[in-house]
C-alpha cells in the first residue's frame, strides 16, 4: 500500500495531549459518565461496580442443532456492541510470538472508559498502545516491515487525518469489530451460511460461506474487495473463518496500521456466555508484516439493543474542511 | 458546603467530558483543538440531522462589539444522538442555546460541541458515539 500523498515528517508533540486525554475519558468513565439507553444490559463498564452483569453467568444460547449461537434467540432483542479500538498494536496477544509488553496492553485497557467488561457504544480507547501515540518504535512487538513502520509513522504524526474511515469508507478486516457500532451474527445453517450486519463505520454486511467452498483463486480475488471473501467452519464451539481477497483502501485501526492486498485474516469467533463474544483475528500479510501476528478483545451483548440507520456518506462536512500537507482542500478549488 | 462540592465535581467531570476527543467518524485531533474551547450562547439559524455527523448553526453575538457570528456545530451521528434521548426536533431554528466544545483548529467559526444546554437541560451532544468514526 502506497501513500500518494508527499510525506513530511513533522515533530509533533502530541504525546502529552493524549496522555491527557486518557486520563479524562477515564475520568468519565469513573463518573459513570455513560448515560446511553444503548448501553443498558450491554454491561458497560459502569456496570461493574454495580449488581454484575447476569448475562455473563448465563450459558451461550444453541441452534436447534447444538451449534452455538452467535446471535439473538427467538422472543429476544440484542447487538453485539462493539468496543473502540483505535489501536490494534495494544490488542496484540501471545500466539507464537511476541506480545505487546503487559504495561503497554495494560496502559491501552486502563485508556478505555466506560467499556470494561461492557462497552457503551464508543467508550473510547485512550491512546492506545500505553497511552501515547508515538509511531512504530514504541511498538516493537509489532513486525513492520520498513515502509509499514513509514506509514504508520506518518499517520501517527498528522492524527490519522488520512484515515479512510473518515471518508466513510469501511473498516478493513478485524476493524470491523473495532468500529463502536454494533453489529450482528446471523446464522441461517439451512441456507449454510453466516451473515454478519453492522450498523457503522458504513452500514455493511459479510457472507460468511458455510458450505464447505474452498476461495477462488488467488488471482480471481486478489484485491477485489474491501471486506474479503470468507469462508467458515466450526471447531467445535468456535467459528473459524478465514478471509482473502482484501484491496488496499483500508487500514487495520484508526491509528493507521496498513496492510495489503496479501493481507489472509483467521478470524475465530466463540461465546464463552451470553453476554460475551470474544473475537480474535490473526493477521498474515506478508506485504506489510515479518510475521503473523493475532489480536483478540471481547464484545459485550446488549440485550435490548437494536440495529440503527447510518448513511455515513449523507453529508460529510470533514471532506469539505480536510486540507492536504500542502494547506489545500481535500476536496474542492485549490488556491 | 456538601452542594459546593457538588458544583466543583460537575464542573469537573464537564472539563473533563470537554477534554475528550469524542468523535470517531473521522479524527477529531485531525481538525479540532481541545485546547481551543469555547462557551456560548446564540440562536438556532439551521439544523442538519445528517450523517455521519448533525451540524447546527447559530448566531452568536459578540456582547463588547454587538457583532454576530454565525458558528457551525457538529455533534455526533444521528444514531448515536438518538440513542442519547435526542430526536431531530430537539433543536428547533430560534431556540436560544448554549454550547460548549471545541473550536476548529483552522480559526473558522466551526465547534465541535461536547454539551449543548437545551430548555435549561444540559445534553450531551457525541457521548454516546464518544469518540466514534
Amino acid at each position: 500500500m502506497r501513500n500518494r500523498l508527499s510525506v513530511r515528517f513533522l515533530l509533533l508533540a502530541f504525546a502529552s495531549l493524549f496522555l491527557i486525554s486518557a486520563t479524562m475519558i477515564t475520568l468519565v468513565a469513573q463518573q459513570g459518565g455513560a448515560s446511553a439507553p444503548a448501553a443498558e444490559g450491554g454491561g458497560r463498564g459502569g456496570r461493574g461496580r454495580g449488581a454484575p452483569n447476569p448475562l455473563l453467568s448465563q450459558p451461550a444460547p444453541r441452534m436447534p442443532d447444538g451449534t452455538v449461537n452467535l446471535g439473538r434467540v427467538p422472543g429476544e432483542l440484542g447487538i453485539w456492541q462493539n468496543p473502540y479500538i483505535q489501536n490494534m498494536g495494544a490488542r496484540n496477544i501471545v500466539v507464537g510470538a511476541p506480545a505487546a509488553p503487559a504495561a503497554a496492553q495494560s496502559g491501552g485497557r486502563e485508556g478505555r472508559g466506560g467499556r470494561g467488561a461492557g462497552g457503551q457504544i464508543g467508550g473510547g480507547e485512550g491512546a492506545g498502545g500505553g497511552g501515547q501515540r508515538g509511531g512504530a518504535t514504541t511498538e516493537p512487538w509489532i513486525p513492520f516491515q520498513p515502509w509499514a513502520a513509514a506509514f504508520y509513522n506518518y499517520n501517527s504524526q498528522n492524527n490519522s487525518k488520512y484515515d479512510p474511515e473518515g471518508y466513510c469508507l469501511p473498516p478493513g478486516g478485524p476493524r470491523l469489530f473495532a468500529t463502536p457500532y454494533p453489529m450482528e451474527i446471523i446464522q441461517q445453517p439451512e441456507l449454510k451460511r453466516i451473515v454478519m450486519i453492522f450498523e457503522g463505520g458504513t452500514h455493511v454486511w459479510r457472507e460468511i460461506h458455510m458450505d464447505g467452498r474452498q476461495h477462488l483463486k488467488n488471482e480471481a480475488i486478489k484485491g477485489q474487495t474491501w471486506l474479503g471473501d470468507s469462508v467458515g467452519h466450526w471447531d467445535g464451539d468456535t467459528l473459524v473463518v478465514d478471509v482473502v481477497g482484501f484491496n488496499e483502501g483500508t487500514w487495520l485501526d484508526y491509528f493507521g496500521h496498513p496492510h495489503t492486498d496479501q493481507m489472509h485474516i483467521i478470524e475465530k469467533y466463540s461465546r464463552p456466555n451470553k453476554g460475551t463474544l470474544h473475537y480474535e483475528a490473526t493477521i498474515d500479510d506478508p506485504g506489510a508484516y515479518t510475521r503473523q501476528w493475532t489480536v483478540a478483545w471481547d464484545i459485550p451483548w446488549n440485550a435490548t439493543g437494536e440495529l440503527q440507520e447510518y448513511i455515513c456518506q449523507e453529508n460529510n462536512n470533514y471532506f469539505n474542511r480536510l486540507t492536504d500537507d500542502f494547506g489545500q482542500p481535500i476536496l474542492g478549488p485549490r488556491q | 458546603m456538601k452542594g459546593r462540592v457538588l458544583t466543583i465535581l460537575c464542573a469537573a467531570v464537564v472539563l473533563a467530558a470537554s477534554a475528550m476527543p469524542v468523535l470517531a467518524h473521522h479524527s477529531f485531533a485531525a481538525e479540532f483543538d481541545s485546547a481551543k474551547s469555547v462557551d456560548f450562547q446564540g440562536v438556532v439559524t439551521k439544523v442538519e440531522w445528517m450523517n455521519p455527523h448533525v451540524y447546527f448553526y447559530v448566531d452568536v453575538k459578540d456582547p463588547q462589539s454587538g457583532k454576530v457570528t454565525n458558528w457551525g456545530c457538529e455533534m455526533g451521528s444521528p444514531n448515536g444522538l438518538t440513542r442519547q434521548g435526542w430526536t431531530r426536533n430537539t433543536l428547533k431554528i430560534g431556540m436560544v442555546i448554549r454550547v460548549e466544545g471545541s473550536a476548529a483548529k483552522d480559526g473558522s467559526s466551526v465547534a465541535n460541541a461536547r454539551n449543548v444546554t437545551v430548555d435549561g437541560k444540559k445534553l450531551g451532544a457525541a457521548s454516546s458515539e464518544a469518540q466514534n468514526p
